[in-house]
């Protein structure tokens, strides 16, 4: 399970989710950065490149729709993974069209986020 | 005469409580209903117990919302116990309604507030916990730890740090300084003022009518215990305090107290001041920048005379790789060492079986911390002789037995610990703190972890499912029978092929627990959760991949058991353990299921299995479990109740007699006969009963010789003795799809199993009851020892009196369902005339030994 030099970041203005993200994360060997900003998010992202995003729905500022749309627009490669206690059959089809790797509802196992993660890691995956 | 009355009164209560008849199908449909509304709070409990397992991202709103969910559930469950047992039950509501108050006082943060002043600290019990801080709550565990020494004392709770505000009129200051905390844009002036005042305030509080006398109490009843002089430590014991954040240092503690309630009461009161103190004010506010509401309680212990004292880390902060411990200590009184007064000797131990002493650097302690010598108390600094000062403060056979202690209280604890110690002149060893280690490491040797585990073999991977987060290692050790548990090893990896809440008896001491069947929500897995046992449960065949003794790892976040100790993993889970424990949610979620998860009524054979003995949720849901099925095992023994009509013979082929009743699902529809065979049989626990008096050579035809002196005894007992001769009648199996009530009278004794087998584990269970016979007491009781024997041997809990066995097992994957009720079928057969033989007490072990080897022909042998 070692996944050195995969780039992950996560944003979500909840601390406990970067900080428990980062340490599951770690511990197979990915490079995590975390934030609780979506803008600050944004700007790293911005700076470089980020294999997978993992980004909250409802935050301050730019909510996780957004960031999605900006990444996508940024790498089109990079995967985005939207978690979030709040999913409105609306939202999640907005977050569809624009090209969300996958949905996942809070509360949640690290397990399947864990294996969301990996089944994005696949080299060919084609989401349409 | 009189003797015999008695039994008769006795064996009426147990067999013969007069009821109403109540249609069968009701009964089953009402314990069903109970059945669903226990599963429904209990499955709520365990999905908030795997939030709580470090295995789930979750926010304060499911906290709340889950809560509400749950006291629901519970009230449903509460009403359906009454209607199945005509209201048996009307004390649960009464029961539950405090504890239904303090969950919902926790949910608001104020679980402080509601309890008695003064707590005796060995008396000092979960639930308390919030009332008494987290100082005095980690001592109050290790005063009932035999491997570990704890000044006496008892605690000043919150619940008297509320009233004393109110009682001076504090209050209104104290919540608005509270809410000022919460506040993200903090008047930094205003809080300054507030502070002050408080403080002050405090420090001049009047106590409230009739508490010096309270005070006057307990120390009298300490003094009582130790013997003059008695001189007081008073401690400040604050909410948080030790649970998750060191708080080390921040408030005060007053040491040497003269024993007068008026000297404690000023002493508490400096403690209890000490909470609004600049220091703690700012620590406190880098660690909860949200705010977070704290009270503070008083731990007041017995002095003990030091001749030295220090702190011993059990794993080197500053190199946790290395395995190392480190401990530091000086003369006299330890608050020298911890405020860094005094130079201190060092001494680096290392971790292993036994530890070794590896370093020494001593220093020359020419001065100590000692009491002053006067009745008002004190400490000064005192010099010591030359002689004195330059020698170890602590001799290697001493300082061996501290390590042994600290590496004891870390897998106590399940972290690295910060402790510290005192050592009286007798050379006892005293432990006056226990908290967790706060260790952090360069993130550059994190990220190489997935490499360096590399080096080890993997002996699972994708290993079962985690009932407890976290990481263990030690040597494996089997435990196959709960017998086994007696000899459990300190920081062994409990391995099993199923689990038990029995385990908890070794919880303390195991590294780690893993279980080739079960499931993250059983009751051993919340008991995991709750003392924070890394678990993996479901890993199959773990047992066949690691022989007992074998030092394996136990990764119980990635599920992966490594062969070996993996050092590198240990390190990491010491340096990241606690990020976890520290958000708000968790705290929050811990701190209500404390309340709500513990399982105290753990055995339904033990004198406080009642209403009275329930102190949490889980408590009256086991309750209700327990009694409801107690209700159903009573359903065939009353044939009057029974409803002749529906009764139909099974057709069998041995001479078992037995009249089945159908309340549902039971008997396949199709079979119109009054003879039902074997494979019309739909029920499933009936039908692995049945296989099991069906198996070759269980079930003995031929008639035991029985002798004349026990024709004798049965034709004299036989009716008077009520115990033993009332049992004629039909067999009779109560019968439905997943449900089995079946009652022998085999002549002479009585024998019920009552079971519920389906697909969820934990509505799984099995009742077993066996009574009387026709030979003498000594003889039936020899019978029901070997009954019980070879019960306990597969895991059910047993308890005899006499010629009376009953037993219990459940939460059980229907496959071992049964498994067991098919070895129960075959017991059945087996012991059926078995009591003749019973002429002496190693026929028992020989009987018990055979049945264990599927010898079933040592009864005919003879």
């Amino acid at each position: 399970m070692n996944q050195t030099n995969t780039r992950l970041l996560v944003v979500d203005d909840e601390p406990i989710v970067g900080k428990r993200l980062k340490q599951v994360f770690d511990k197979i060997g990915f490079a995590v950065e975390t934030y609780t900003d979506s803008a600050a998010a944004l700007a790293a992202i911005a700076e470089k490149s980020f294999d997978i995003v993992v980004t909250d729905l409802k935050m301050e500022g730019i909510d996780g729709v957004e960031v999605l749309k900006r990444v996508r627009a940024m790498n089109p490669k990079t995967r985005v993974i939207i978690i979030t206690g709040y999913a409105s059959p609306d939202t999640a089809e907005l977050a569809e069209q624009e090209g969300v790797f996958a949905f996942l509802a809070k509360p949640f196992r690290l397990d399947e986020l864990k294996e969301v993660i990996f089944r994005a890691m696949e080299p060919d995956r084609i989401k349409s | 005469m009189a003797f015999r009355d008695f039994l008769k009164r006795f064996s009426r209560q147990r067999w013969f409580t007069p009821k109403t008849c109540r249609p069968l199908s009701l009964t089953f449909s009402q314990f069903r209903e109970v059945l669903k509304a226990n599963n429904q709070a209990l499955e709520i409990i365990a999905d908030m117990g795997e939030k709580l397992s470090g295995d789930y991202l979750f926010d304060l709103r499911y906290v709340e919302a889950t809560v509400e969910e749950m006291i629901a559930a519970m009230r449903r469950a509460i009403i359906t116990i009454n209607l199945l047992t005509l209201d048996k039950c009307v004390a649960l509501h009464g029961i539950f309604a405090p504890m239904e108050a303090r969950v919902r006082a926790i949910l608001i943060r104020r679980d402080d507030r509601d309890g008695p002043p003064l707590l005796w600290l060995a008396e000092v019990e979960t639930r308390h916990w919030p009332l008494v801080g987290g100082k005095a709550a980690h001592l109050s565990e290790l005063l009932h730890n035999p491997k570990v020494k704890v000044p006496e004392g008892f605690v000043i709770t919150t619940s008297f740090f509320h009233d004393l505000l109110d009682n001076n009129g504090i209050c209104p200051e104290f919540d608005l300084f509270e809410r000022m905390l919460t506040e993200p844009e903090i008047n930094e002036d205003e809080l300054e003022r507030l502070r002050r005042t408080l403080r002050e305030k405090v420090l001049q509080a009047e106590p409230p009518n009739g508490f010096l006398e309270k005070l006057t109490v307990v120390i009298e009843r300490l003094a009582a215990i130790g013997g003059p002089p008695l001189f007081l430590a008073v401690r400040s014991s604050a909410q948080e305090e030790d649970m998750d954040f060191s708080f080390a240092g921040q408030f005060h503690s007053v040491l040497q107290v003269p024993s007068q309630a008026e000297a404690v009461y000023r002493a508490y009161l400096q403690v209890a001041a000490s909470l609004f103190a600049a220091k703690a004010i700012h620590y406190r506010r880098q660690v909860f920048p949200e705010g977070c509401p704290m009270s503070i309680a008083a731990c007041c212990q017995r002095m003990i005379q030091a001749a030295a004292s220090g702190i011993i880390y059990s794993l080197d902060p500053m190199a946790p790789g290395s395995r190392n411990m480190v401990a530091v200590g000086a003369l006299g009184q330890g608050q020298a060492v911890v405020e860094g007064q005094v130079p201190t000797d060092f001494f680096r131990i290392s971790r292993g079986e036994p530890p070794r002493v590896l370093e020494r650097v001593l220093a020359a302690k020419h001065d100590a911390l000692r009491p002053k010598g006067g009745d008002d108390g004190g400490l000064t600094m005192q010099k010591v002789s030359a002689g004195q000062a330059e020698a170890p403060c602590l001799d290697e056979p001493t300082l061996l037995a501290l390590a042994a202690v600290a590496m004891h209280l870390e897998t106590f604890f399940k972290r690295p610990q910060d402790i510290e110690w005192t050592l009286d002149p007798r050379g006892d060893l005293y432990i006056l703190q226990s908290r967790p280690l706060l260790i952090t490491e360069s993130a550059r040797e994190k990220s190489l972890l997935s490499e360096q585990l590399d080096g080890y073999e993997l002996v699972a991977s994708e290993a079962g499912r985690v009932a407890q987060q976290g990481i263990g290692a030690g040597p494996a050790y089997w435990v196959e029978t709960l017998a086994d548990l007696k000899d459990f090893p300190e920081g062994a990896v409990l391995i099993s092929h199923r689990d038990s809440s029995q385990f908890v008896q070794v919880m303390h001491r195991a590294a780690a627990i893993v279980t080739e069947v079960g499931s993250p929500t059983s009751h051993m897995a919340t008991l995991c959760r709750e003392l924070r046992v890394p678990c993996l449960v479901g890993v199959s065949e773990i047992m066949a991949k690691v022989a007992n003794g074998e030092e394996i790892t136990v990764d119980a976040e990635d599920r992966r058991i490594y062969r070996g100790k993996a050092v590198e993993l240990l390190t990491y889970q010491a340096t990241t353990s606690m990020d976890l424990h520290m958000a708000p949610e968790f705290r929050l979620l811990r701190r209500i299921l404390r309340d709500v998860s513990r399982l105290n009524l753990v055995d339904p054979l033990m004198q406080e299995f009642r209403p009275e003995g329930c102190k949490t949720f889980h408590d009256v849901l086991r309750y209700i479990h327990e009694t409801a099925v107690l209700e159903l095992v009573e359903l065939g023994r009353d044939e009057n109740c029974l409803p002749g009509g529906l009764a139909r013979r099974l057709a069998l082929p041995i001479q078992a007699g037995i009249l089945a009743i159908d309340i549902g699902g039971g008997i396949a529809p199709d079979v119109s006969s009054d003879q039902v065979p074997f494979t019309a049989i739909r029920s499933i626990p009936f039908r692995a009963i049945l296989q099991g008096m069906l198996f070759p050579g269980a079930w003995h035809q031929e008639t035991m010789p029985v002798s004349f002196r026990d024709m004798m005894h049965s034709m004299m007992t036989t009716p008077q003795d009520t115990l033993s001769g009332q049992y004629t009648g039909h067999n009779i199996a109560i019968i439905s799809e997943n449900y089995v009530n079946l009652c022998f009278r085999f002549g002479y004794h009585f024998n019920i199993i009552d079971a519920f087998c389906h697909e969820v584990e934990r509505d799984n269970h099995i009742y077993f009851r066996f009574l009387g016979g026709a030979t003498d007491i000594a003889k039936r009781s020899r019978r029901a020892t070997l009954i019980a024997t070879i019960l306990e041997a597969f895991d059910f809990s047993v308890k005899t009196r006499g010629d009376l066995v009953i037993a219990r097992t459940g939460n059980l994957a229907r496959s071992e369902m049964e498994r067991t009720l098919d070895i129960l079928g075959r017991l059945i057969g087996f012991t059926r005339q078995l009591d003749v033989q019973m002429t002496d007490d190693r026929v028992v072990a020989r009987y018990a030994e055979a049945f264990l080897m599927g010898d079933y022909g040592v009864v005919a042998e003879k």
